[in-house]
Parts: C-alpha cells; structure tokens; sequence
C-alpha cells in the first residue's frame, strides 16, 4: 500500500477539465474527466456487496468535470463534480490501479498473450 | 493550527492502557521542552481529565473556540469535558465524525510541536475520522504481550495501512511485573510478544512498560508516573518509549505526506 508507486506527488489539471497526476515514481496518468466520473468507487455508483456498477452511464452528462479536488488524510482524494456528485473516495492506489495508460498497457499485453496462445 | 507532528495512540484491543500511555508519553515529551497537546477522542471511556487531575472545564475564546485546558504543562482537550458524570455518549457515526473535526479544527490549539491523540480502541468511527480529515504523522499501536491483543492489534494495523497512515511503531504495555516485595519479575501476559510482532510485520518496535502499581495509582491520583515518580523504572519506560517515539517521528515527518493538490 504505502509502496511509492501509489503515491502522488502532485495532482492538477490537464487541459480544460482532466486531471493529472504525477507519482513517485516519476509515472504521469492523466484521467479524461468523464471516465473518471464514471469509476467513482462509492457505495452509490458501485454496488458496495457485489462491485456491480450501479452508475447509469447515460445518466452522467457528457461534459462532466471536477470543480474541486481536496486531499482526504494521506490516502485518498474527494471529488466535486459538476454534475452535483461529491461522495466518491479515490483512494491513490485505486487511481493508480486505474491509470488509463497502465490499464491500456496491461490489456495489450493480454491481448498478445492471446495473439501468441 | 501548527502543529508538527500528529500522533494517535491506537490499539485493536480495548483494556491494554492506551490512556496511561498518552498521557505519560505526552508529559515525557513536554519535559524535553517540546510544546504538546493532548486530545482525548475517547468519546465512550474519556479517562484524561482523570489521569492529569483536570476538573476544570475549558473555556471559550473571543472567536467562539475552546481554548484547551493547560495541566502538568500540556495543553489539554477532551470528550470527558463535555459530558456529565456518570452519562454515557450513545452517539452514532456522524456525531463522532463532527466531534473529531470540532477537536481538530474548533480548538485554539496554537502552535505545538507534538499532538498526542487518545483514541478509543479498535477500527470505529473516530479512528477512520481522524485518518480521514488530517494527513497523520503516524500512528502507535499499544498492544499487551498476549496473542489476543496482538491478534486484534494487526487488524487495526491493517487498517492504517490500507488509509495510508505510517505506524511509527508498537508499545508493549503490562509486559511484565516486578513484585516490590521479592523484585522477582513475573510475565504476566507472556513476555516479548508484541516486539516479535514488530519484527514480523516489519514496524519499529518502541518498548515495554512494566505492568506496575505504582503507574496504575499515579494515573488515579492524576499526577501520571512520569512527574511524580520520574526516577521509577516505570516513568524511565516511558521516557525511553517518548525519544523512540520522537525520532521515528522526525523520520516519517521527513518523508513528506502533503500532496499538492491544485484543481
């Protein structure tokens, strides 16, 4: 958990409405604003028992963006969004588990163990 | 607030002397001259004002906010000011939460070098409260020698890793006791316990405290060990516990916890 992988550094924005983080470790992710939105893990939009996602996805406007990131403890962020949502926790090493670019990487290399198999 | 380091005293168990310890620990640090706050968050078995021998309630400043009771040269907050004798806190979730923020940010704790935080036992509201609304120094866990407490010490210990807070390390409490008749020493609880858990789990381990009458009868008069016995082998546990505790704080405060957060 408290590996320097999931820790940031600095957490700002990218463009007009993305976030950015930059870790530790020198990695940089940045999170396109609605796609964030939609991987709020709290108990509203993720059903706390079974992980099903309960958020309707439709439902969330397209241009959804934070209004404001504050720092919860030395573990998480909290999230104000434009469309009224604030509840969700963001734990660092979630956010660091759902980095675009990493998830992007780890399901190619699947895909080329697939390709390969 | 300035505050410096930020320190709860937690355990899993409850029972183990969490109170005796902060407090003693706090008064060890004061004597190094450091300036140290304690807060009891202790909503459901408030025993600081007891120990330091407080019965005067707080008052409030200009600016409507507690000014925290100064004994023994600490500055002091509890839940036990606010309640009658003899009444119970049956409070749920929310009204923990809001308590613990009134502590943190309500008091007019000025600038402190140190702030011992007395926790109820366990991984409840008030603990998950405190890693949620400041970014922590780090964490003791106190623990006595017995697998049972260790057991229920690890879950709390799981806790604090899976919320980022850093343990600075474990107290063993009643280690052992020394009768003042014979000087045999007897384990009470077995004896080593908590420091193989420390090396297991790879967390410092910061000492042992003999389980004695002489802590346990100063604690009830209200003048803890450390001031008014401070050449017994009990106090001199607790001093050498404090300087472990400050140098692991100054390591983990070196680390650095605050994110930049701008958006």
């Amino acid at each position: 958990m408290s590996n320097t992988q999931a820790i940031p550094v600095e957490i700002t924005r990218a463009g007009e409405r993305d976030v950015k983080i930059r870790w530790q470790d020198g990695h940089e992710s940045v999170y396109p604003a609605r796609e964030l939105r939609l991987k709020c893990p709290c108990a509203g939009c993720l059903d706390e028992v079974t992980g099903a996602l309960r958020l309707i996805a439709s439902s969330v406007p397209q241009d959804v963006h934070p209004l404001k990131i504050e720092q919860v403890g030395r573990y998480a962020v909290t999230i104000r969004w434009s469309d009224g949502h604030h509840t969700g926790i963001y734990a660092f090493d979630y956010l660091r588990k759902v980095c675009p670019c990493c998830s992007d990487k780890r399901q190619a290399t699947s895909d080329k163990r697939q390709v390969n198999a | 607030m300035a505050t410096q380091y930020i320190i709860p005293i937690a355990s899993g168990k409850g029972g183990v002397g969490k109170s005796t310890v902060s407090a003693n620990l706090a008064l060890a640090l004061a004597k190094t001259g450091a300036a140290v706050g304690l807060m009891d968050a202790d909503v459901y078995g408030p025993s600081i004002p007891t120990m330091l021998g407080i019965t005067k309630p707080p008052e409030v400043d200009a600016s409507n906010r507690i000014k925290p009771v100064e004994q023994h040269g600490l500055k002091v907050v509890s839940m036990g000011f606010f309640m009658k004798p003899g009444e119970a806190a049956i409070w749920r979730g929310p009204m923990l939460h809001k308590t613990v923020q009134q502590f943190l940010t309500g008091v007019a704790w000025g600038d402190l070098d140190y702030l011992i935080i007395d926790t109820p036992p366990g991984t409840g509201d008030v603990t998950l409260s405190l890693c949620q609304s400041i970014p922590l120094t780090g964490v003791v866990i106190v623990s006595t020698p017995q697998d049972i407490a260790l057991n229920v010490a690890q879950r709390a210990i799981a806790m604090f890793k899976k919320l980022n807070a850093p343990i600075l390390g474990i107290i063993e409490n009643m280690s052992h006791y020394v009768c003042p008749r014979c000087g045999q020493r007897e384990e009470i609880f077995g004896v080593g316990g908590a420091r193989k858990t420390a090396e297991r789990m790879a967390i410092p381990f910061l000492g042992e405290i003999p389980l004695s009458t002489p802590i346990r009868v100063a604690s009830d008069e209200g003048k803890p060990i450390v001031l008014s016995q401070p050449e017994s082998p009990g106090a001199k546990a607790f001093t050498a516990v404090a300087s472990h505790l400050a140098a692991q704080a100054g390591l983990r405060a070196q680390q650095g916890a605050q994110v930049k957060v701008t958006f």
